[in-house]
């Protein structure tokens, strides 16, 4: 008897309060994903492709059987394990490797699978000539495309064929006052041994000083792809900060500023960017002999750079995430594309490590008023949520929030401009938005960092890749619809570590018995399954002095 | 008795053994203890069936040809060699004494010089000897054992030696039996040549004596003959040839009855000589143990956790699919099978692939869980019995599925595979019956048994073992059925990774209470608690008790099922929970009994933000209503008995709904003598008078101001509507009246009741129909009752009236309370 049940869907369910427990989730997590961690049982998810990236790692389905074997609780199901067996051994019948006379070739174990391979119309133009009973020649341009369509129909091919060294370029790291955290150094090592794959690591986590550690490792010019302007100058100041880079040595190339050097980082939005039907920046990538491409925020890599980032298959890949999941559910063109998941560590774990503040988070109901009620419901659909989400009542709540945490950085996020303006007003707090100028919006967040600056009232522009180390309280008044990707985002802001190591304290301020309470459940359900303790208050209470 | 031998006075016979007559198989059977008996019933259970009326009939049936196959398929192949030895050196047609003693069968099966230790292999001999008397096949004529005699035909070449030499000689004309003899025993004292050679023949040293004779051509010959085959192929093999003129060593063979004609061109080695030369083995190789297992050595306990858990999927299984066929239940094919779509909507709904799922139906039916209704356009449904079995503890539930599926002549793994004539055989349909399935089963997991516990053979090895215990059986039907045998075992949870499950051997052996509580050691016990999670979960660890999962279904949705169940509340999950008649505080406190965690307040929040607004707003369907300020007015018509017709609803005190349409309202009330007035939509009135025409709209004069009513009036109203309530509902027992007696027999019957009720104070409840016709209860306290008249008080109008008893319909006595009497 032991922590572990086996579901018939494929979901294993942890009891997190079992002595054993600890030791099972290390066991679990190469090969299954962790999908919901409430207070007292997790549940992780294998997939076929979390089998897949257990077999990149090196596991074999006897050891996954073993495991489930050892810590399930039941008996398990014998088409199960017949099953990750199965899909296990999909993975590695097919092999990309170079070939000193052909250049690139797909090999295979089992003829009978590449039979099936060459004969499949998905594939159809991909392949090149047939050598011999066990491989095929690949034309190299379509070595992205293939490892693309082989995924799609459950062959995934190994890519042993390996990378180009690209334009050596000596980085080290500066460690000085600051160290390369353990799991940082694990993770870094564990892509430079693979080549290219993803590593995951929670907001806050350090995931820019694994990129600087990488670069180091690999040492050549180095392309890194992030979302945004902001971004694109955190990169820069952190690389200046932990490497050897000087200023000459990094080059921007963005929407103002279009540099090319050794190290380079562009935005996404760049590199979308299309004039005439035609991507205009595209040479950035043949710009250099590049040795090592970042992709920053992976599950937000847009399309189009997925396609151009099949014809990069020869250059190593690091993608860094805070998690896996896609809201457009493209998890697999990530594996075949960027490669499999080389570091994973668990939200919470981090967390328990003292890496992340915990967070608290409170959910404020405010009433609408009767006018407004009546309002809200007569008013058209589309605007149903603005009118509910920008009630006037919240900012009575928001005000006394910000009183009550006059110690701390106080950060007030939201969705519509308006409201934020107004909220500004009744805080006396300055307020970032789209239309703040980046100079202006970087001079603010200094001086937030410095904290010159107590509460910020930012839009939704502040979600990504900003870095504020200090706010360890934020109030969400409005959002947009409730996405699991916001959620992780925001949240992320106030999972800084702090001096004192008091606890983040997260509100969101919704209007009960409307569409913002129904998307507060989605988050609601999304924090907790994140294992974040979670309570409801009722906004007379906290304007009446209550503790929440 | 064998129905295609002639009686032989040696065979098995009916006939009583009188002094001095041989003993037979019959007597030897009649010998036997009852226990003796038993086993052989236990042993061969078609000897039992139909019932034997005696020894004789017993025996018949016992030495009959189809039996003794049948028996003969259970041996395995070291028993069949004793078996053969028996029928080698046992036969009656062999010289005199007639039949081999147990040492001369060890002695032949385990020579003494062999490597192996004697010993062992005389035990083996034994063993096997005693178990061949079980069963009757051998029997014994004091220490001399017998086959019986079917065996001799059944077996022809045992241990591929010739027939006896007698039989051989029998054929032989009679001039060359004289030749023979003349030239071989001249001196013998028998009376016929035949008996005269047969005797030499099974003389060890004449025997030896006629082989020095021959040369080492001919000598050559015979040791190619003396392992077997028996027979060789020679032109004109009924030669006549004598000693002198042999010419070849063929000749020499043949002048000296070393081999004999047993056709035209066909040589045979008489057995006796075949012995002789096999100097005392029978057989060049005995195994008297099957071959060794091999395969792999698992942990036990793992592999009774795993077949455990197959059962328990194998019961999930089985439920899911019953419980969703009984509200969606498959259709019956015209030849009485199941529908390939309708198989993969059970697959689909048991989570499983369509083999699966074919093997999970077949053996709930088998188990009479499922069954054709019998309509025309038939349709498969869960039966009564699943109601109970899903009722029971879940090994028994197994215990259930698992007998049906070993004793089932029918092959679910056979569905899907096409017939001779190309026909698809449905899950369900004919087509799929196998008579030697159950056998092949049960010698699958026996076989199985005999390994160590936790051992998992690897197939080739089960196979070989099985072709060493039932070397009769082997044929490609029957290693079908073991390979089918093999998967579905695994499927339902008697083998695990390969394994025989420490469960299913008590099971094997008989005892199904013994493997019920092994099994019950392994599958996951109900609980009764769940896990309550802050992301609005709940968590049940384990299968849980029946009631609470009905319960959490009814309130939360089942998000995955598995070991465990994982429900999920949300504002529908509540809300059914709600509209199923569970109040908020009814919902709390279920999960607070069983959540072993704390409520996330989370999770209260959502109940009682559901319960809230649960309700609040209610909805019924009304035809008409009526309206009226003042409350007492429709205290009144809701009072009136008279209304119950126009279906009266008060929904509020001054608004009542009703059933009928406005206009059956109005004429209704309007007969009661009230006056309602039609409304519109709109709350404006709608006075239906005559359209005349006027020069001018004149004003509706104001409504009269309404007449308060006195106290008095409402006290009346008030008894009026409790007497006409009683009536209507009062516990009455009715008298009996004569309906067709004499004339006046009926009125004097009432006349009386009623008397009897004034005297003693009582109350009656009478059916009265009044002077306008109206039929109505009323209840009344009889003070007198003479010609034709009953003196009453009439408790619905409060006033003492007379009542002609004429009109009396009914009449009955009240279940009185403490109101016994009228004032």
């Amino acid at each position: 008897m032991s922590c572990l049940i086996v579901q018939s869907d494929k979901t294993l369910l942890l009891e997190v309060d079992h002595e054993l427990a600890g030791e099972c989730r290390r066991a679990v997590a190469p090969f299954a994903e962790l999908e919901r961690a409430p207070e007292h049982v997790h549940t992780y998810r294998i997939t076929p492709l979390a089998l897949w990236n257990a077999r990149a790692a090196g596991h074999d389905a006897e050891q996954v059987v073993d495991v489930l074997l050892r810590f399930s609780k039941f008996p398990v199901p014998h088409s199960l394990l017949v099953d990750i067996a199965e899909t296990m051994d999909r993975y590695g019948r097919l092999r990309l490797e170079g070939d000193p006379a052909h250049g690139l070739v797909l090999r295979s174990s089992d003829r009978a699978v590449l039979e099936e391979v060459v004969r499949s119309k998905r594939l159809r133009g991909m392949l090149g000539e047939r050598l011999g009973g066990d491989s095929v020649a690949v034309h190299p341009s379509e070595r992205g495309n293939l490892k693309q369509a082989l995924l799609k129909i459950g062959w995934p091919a190994e890519d042993v064929a390996g990378y180009v060294d690209g334009e050596a370029h000596r980085i080290d790291l500066v460690q000085d006052g600051w160290e390369l955290r353990d799991y940082q150094r694990a993770a870094a090592e564990g892509f430079h041994a693979g080549g290219s794959g993803v590593v995951v690591l929670p907001c806050g986590a350090g995931k820019t000083v694994v990129g600087a550690a990488a670069m180091a490792m690999t040492g050549a010019t180095t392309l890194i792809l992030v979302t945004n302007t902001v971004s694109v100058h955190q990169w820069k100041t952190e690389l200046l900060r932990r490497t050897t880079l000087t200023e000459e040595e990094i080059g921007e190339y963005s929407g103002t500023r279009k540099e090319i050097r050794p190290v380079t980082i562009a935005t996404y939005q760049v590199m979308a960017a299309k004039r005439k039907g035609v991507y205009t920046h595209l040479e950035l990538f043949d710009a250099r002999d590049w040795g090592l491409v970042v992709y920053d925020e992976v599950h937000l890599l847009p399309a189009p750079i997925f396609r151009m980032t099949a014809d990069l298959q020869a250059r190593r890949r690091l993608g860094l995430t805070a998690t896996l999941v896609r809201e457009d559910g493209r998890e697999g063109d990530v594996f075949s594309l960027i490669g499999p998941k080389r570091y994973d560590a668990p939200w919470k774990d981090m967390e328990n490590q003292g890496w992340i503040a915990p967070a608290d988070c409170v959910e404020v109901r405010v009433d609408l008023s009767e006018s407004e009620r009546l309002a809200y419901a007569t008013s058209e659909p589309e605007d149903r949520y603005r009118f509910c989400a920008s009630s006037e009542a919240k900012t009575a709540v928001v005000r006394e929030l910000v009183e009550r945490h006059s110690e701390g950085q106080v950060l007030v996020i939201g969705s519509y401009i308006d409201q934020l303006d107004e909220l500004g007003e009744a805080l006396g707090a300055p307020v970032i938005k789209g239309e703040t100028r980046t100079r202006e919006r970087e001079r603010l967040f200094d001086a937030f960092r410095e904290g010159e600056l107590r509460v910020l009232v930012v839009s939704k522009v502040a979600n990504f890749s900003i870095d504020l180390p200090e706010a360890g309280v934020a109030i969400q008044v409005s959002g947009s619809f409730g996405s699991r990707q916001e959620e992780a985002q925001r949240l992320g802001r106030v999972l800084r570590p702090k001096a004192d190591g008091r606890a983040a304290r997260f509100y969101a301020v919704i209007a009960r018995d409307t569409l913002d309470q129904d998307y507060a459940a989605h988050r609601q359900r999304f924090l907790a399954e994140q294992g974040y303790a979670y309570r409801i208050a009722d906004a007379a209470d906290v304007l009446s002095g209550d503790e929440v | 008795m064998t129905d295609n031998a002639p009686p032989d006075l040696h065979g098995p016979g009916t006939e009583t053994p009188g002094p001095g007559r041989p003993p037979t198989f019959t007597s030897w059977l009649r010998e036997r203890s009852d226990a003796e008996l038993a086993a052989l019933l236990s042993v061969r259970p078609d000897l039992g069936r139909p019932l034997p009326d005696g020894i004789g009939a017993l025996a018949a049936r016992a030495t009959s040809r189809n039996t003794v196959l049948r028996a003969l398929e259970g041996q395995d192949a070291f028993t069949l060699q004793v078996l053969e030895a028996v029928v080698a050196l046992g036969d009656d047609r062999l010289s005199e004494p007639v039949g081999a003693t147990a040492g001369e069968l060890a002695d032949a099966l385990a020579p003494a010089a062999s490597a192996d230790g004697g010993e062992a292999r005389r035990g083996a001999v034994a063993d096997a000897l005693q178990g061949l008397l079980r069963s009757a096949l051998v029997w014994s004529d004091r220490d001399r054992l017998r086959p019986v005699q079917v065996l001799r035909d059944l077996l022809p070449a045992p241990a591929r030696l010739g027939p006896p030499a007698r039989v051989l000689l029998a054929a032989l004309p009679h001039g060359r039996l004289k030749r023979l003899a003349a030239d071989l025993a001249p001196d013998s004292p028998a009376p016929a040549p035949v008996e005269a050679l047969a005797r030499l023949l099974s003389d060890p040293a004449g025997l030896g004596a006629l082989l020095e004779q021959v040369g080492e051509h001919a000598h050559r010959l015979l040791d190619g003959m003396a392992w077997g085959p028996p027979h060789g192929t020679v032109a004109d093999a009924r030669r006549d040839v004598g000693v002198a003129d042999a010419g070849s060593p063929v000749e020499e063979l043949l002048a000296r009855a070393l081999l004999l004609p047993s056709g035209d061109d066909t040589l045979t080695l008489p057995r006796e000589v075949g012995l002789h030369l096999r100097a005392g083995a029978l057989f060049r190789e005995t195994a008297t143990a099957p071959p060794g297992f091999a395969g792999t050595a698992r942990d036990a306990g793992g592999v009774d956790g795993f077949a455990a858990g197959q059962a328990f999927t194998v019961l999930r299984a089985v439920e899911e699919l019953l419980e969703s066929w009984s509200g969606e239940p498959a259709a019956v094919l015209r030849n009485g099978g199941l529908g390939v779509r309708d198989l993969r909507r059970a697959a689909a709904a048991m989570e499983t692939d369509e083999a699966t799922a074919a093997l999970y139906v077949e053996v709930a039916h088998a188990a009479g869980l499922l069954g054709a209704d019998d309509r025309v356009e038939g349709e498969w449904l869960p039966t009564r019995e699943y109601d109970l079995w899903r009722e029971s503890p879940p090994e028994r539930r197994w215990l259930r599925l698992a007998q049906a599926w070993l004793d089932t002549d029918r092959v679910p793994s056979l569905s899907g595979s096409r017939d001779s004539g190309g026909r698809v055989r449905n899950v369900l349909g004919p087509g799929l019956v196998r008579p030697a399935a159950p056998q092949a089963r049960r010698d699958v997991l026996a076989e199985l048994a005999t390994a160590d516990p936790g051992f998992s053979p690897v197939p080739e090895s089960l196979s070989a073992r099985l072709s060493w215990r039932r070397p009769r059986r082997r044929s490609p039907v029957y290693t079908e059925l073991v390979d089918n045998a093999v998967a579905e075992a695994a499927l339902l949870g008697f083998t695990g990774r390969g394994a025989l499950a420490g469960h299913v051997r008590p099971l094997l052996e008989g005892d199904p209470e013994a493997a019920a509580a092994l099994l019950a050691g392994h599958l996951p016990r109900p609980l009764d608690h769940v896990l309550v999670q802050g992301d609005l979960t709940a968590v049940a660890p384990g299968p849980l008790v029946a009631e609470l999962a009905r319960e959490l279904a009814l309130i939360a949705d089942v998000e995955s099922t598995g070991g465990a169940t994982v429900y999920r509340f949300t504002e529908d999950s509540v809300r059914r929970g709600l509209d199923a008649g569970r109040g908020i505080a009814d919902i709390l406190t279920l999960l607070e009994r069983h959540s072993r965690t704390p409520l996330p307040q989370a999770l209260r929040y959502l109940v009682s933000d559901v319960g809230r607004r649960h309700g609040r707003l209610r909805a019924g369907a009304a035809s008409s209503y009526l309206r009226c300020d003042e409350p007492a007015l429709l205290d009144e018509v809701m009072g009136d008995r008279r209304t119950e017709a126009l279906g009266l609803v008060r929904l509020a005190p001054t608004v009542v709904a009703a059933a009928v349409g406005r206009a059956s309202l109005v004429d209704g009330l309007r007969r009661l003598g009230h006056h309602p007035v039609a409304e519109g939509g709109d709350g404006v009135m709608r006075l239906s008078r005559p359209e005349a025409r006027r020069a001018e709209p004149v004003e509706v004069p104001p409504e009269p101001p309404t007449v308060v009513p006195t106290a008095e009036r409402v006290r009346e109203i008030v008894r009026a509507v409790r007497a006409g309530d009683e009536a209507a509902t009062a516990t009455r027992h009715p008298v009996p009246l004569p309906e067709d007696g004499p004339p006046g027999s009926r009125a004097a019957a009432v006349l009386a009741a009623l008397a009897r009720a004034a005297e003693a104070g009582r109350r009656m409840w009478i059916g009265y129909t009044d002077t306008d016709g109206r039929q109505a209860g009323r209840i009344i306290g009889p003070s007198a009752a003479d010609g034709g008249f009953v003196t009453a008080h009439d408790e619905t109008r409060g006033a003492v009236q007379r009542f002609a008893v004429h009109r009396i319909t009914a009449l009955a006595e009240l279940e009185e309370d403490d109101r016994t009497a009228t004032p």
